[in-house]
């Protein structure tokens, strides 16, 4: 396992990957749609598909003495290791903003989505849209990324969009919650994010898997 | 003794079928794997590395069947390809530490033998060399995990005259280690230079697959070349 991730860290990524990773630190940012950081990140991932297919990294990987399904766990590997690591860039953001700044009145004053659980739920979901539509649609031809991406865009913004609107709809107003208000509904959300990422992520692989094995290269 | 063995190999594209391809490898021998372009040759090789899906038919290595044992056949085999390029802007060095970590057979001693052998400067990238040196690039990827059987797909393909001598000269040199090598090209002069043994694909199908002297007596005719032989059957099978 240790083998094949790092064969994706060092001869597969683009340098983008990593630092795109700092787009984490975007859910310090006041008015701004804090999740476009999540996406960002996942532009940072594509960028080393794109690096990956330009180099014909499937075919080199397909022809290391490893399992097929080993080539596809080395792309998932990778990503979830870049969207783990922004993860806790976002995560140390809303942990400082549910304390420290909790009063900020730049954060208080703000139309758009607090950095709270329910935002780190949200992250988690499309970082599992872009492991589901993004990488699963990718690994059926293992070299057309162009229409999985857009779909993948459609998706994300779609749910950006989603996510920065609830708190404004009558009776949501909670999801906005600051520092420890409701609680119980930001770990709820926060864990339903994460439960939807694992699921995503487990479910894409193993499609993925399944479409590689079938692949002629 | 043989190390390799395709048996019945079927594969249909919509314009094209490889039909029913046969033939077996020996240790320390040379065999050309040669017809013209779209004969076959590339979809053959890659069945025999399982990037393709054959319909049906048998490949084994070392007595060993590729579908139930590929991870341990990998390690035993080595590819290279005059076509393609891998991680063209990445150090020749960064590739082989990646490389190394897959294969418990790398020799570290042999990999540095190979590299002064190729001349090759492990701070360049694939982008920087010349095809003739990408190939050899490949194969001492290929050399320093101690590859039983080099599978090549057009090594020549490209290279000047003298590199094409000197790949050449390169793989009398190897087979002399009991190394097998297999390798496709559509250069004819290729095969009379170092092959042992010819198998001749034309339209998915195996003409002939046998040694070279063998294959010179059973098609040559009148003292012809095996450049003239083979534009002869080429032409007959066109005809046909």
């Amino acid at each position: 396992m240790t083998d094949i991730l790092k064969k994706e860290m060092n001869l597969s990524a683009s340098v983008l990957s990593y630092l795109f990773i700092a787009f984490g630190f975007m859910f310090f940012i006041p008015g701004y749609p804090i999740l476009c950081g999540v996406f960002f990140v996942t532009l940072g991932i594509f960028q080393s598909f794109q690096n990956a297919r330009e180099a014909n990294d499937i075919v080199f990987s397909a022809l290391l003495p490893i399992a097929k399904r080993d080539v596809v766990k080395g792309k998932f590997l990778f990503s979830c290791f870049i969207e783990l690591c922004s993860f806790v860039l976002m995560a140390v953001a809303v942990m400082l903003r549910m304390t420290v700044f909790s009063e900020a009145a730049v954060y208080r004053d703000n139309a758009l989505m607090n950095a709270n659980l329910f935002a780190l739920g949200m992250a988690l979901l499309i970082f599992g849209l872009f492991n589901v539509i993004f990488i699963g649609g990718f690994f059926k031809t293992a070299y057309k990324f162009g229409k999985p991406f857009v779909l993948y865009i459609i998706a994300a913004f779609l749910t950006i969009g989603i996510g920065e609107a609830l708190h404004h709809f009558p009776g949501l107003e909670m999801l906005n919650a600051f520092g420890f208000e409701h609680i119980v509904l930001q770990l709820g959300s926060f864990g339903t994010g994460a439960l939807c990422y694992v699921i995503m992520t487990l479910f894409s692989y193993r499609r993925a898997c399944e479409h590689f094995e079938m692949i002629d290269l | 003794m043989s190390i390799v063995t395709v048996r019945d190999l079927v594969k249909e594209y919509p314009a094209f079928r490889l039909n029913s391809v046969s033939f077996s490898l020996e240790a320390g021998r040379i065999s050309g794997f040669i017809g013209r372009n779209g004969a076959g040759k590339t979809t053959t090789i890659k069945s025999m590395l399982n990037l393709v899906h054959p319909d049906s038919g048998e490949i084994y290595f070392f007595d060993k069947p590729l579908s139930e044992y590929e991870t341990e056949i990998k390690k035993r085999i080595g590819y290279s390809t005059g076509t393609v390029n891998w991680y063209p802007r990445k150090k020749i060095r960064d590739i082989a530490e990646v490389v190394k970590c897959f294969y418990d057979t790398w020799d570290e001693e042999a990999y540095r033998r190979y590299l002064a052998m190729f001349r090759l400067d492990e701070d360049k990238t694939p982008l920087e060399l010349s095809e003739g040196m990408k190939v050899k690039c490949n194969l001492l990827l290929a050399l320093s995990h101690k590859a039983e059987i080099l599978i090549l797909d057009e090594p020549t393909s490209g290279l000047d005259p003298f590199s094409r001598d000197e790949l050449l000269e390169l793989f009398i040199e190897l087979k002399k280690t009991g190394v097998a090598i297999f390798f496709s090209t559509h250069i004819i002069s290729d095969i009379e230079k170092c092959a042992d043994d010819i198998i001749y694909i034309s339209g998915g199908k195996i003409i002939a697959a046998m040694p070279k002297a063998d294959f010179a007596n059973r098609f040559s005719i009148n003292g012809e070349n095996l450049e003239q032989t083979f534009l002869r059957l080429e032409r007959g099978a066109q005809n046909d």
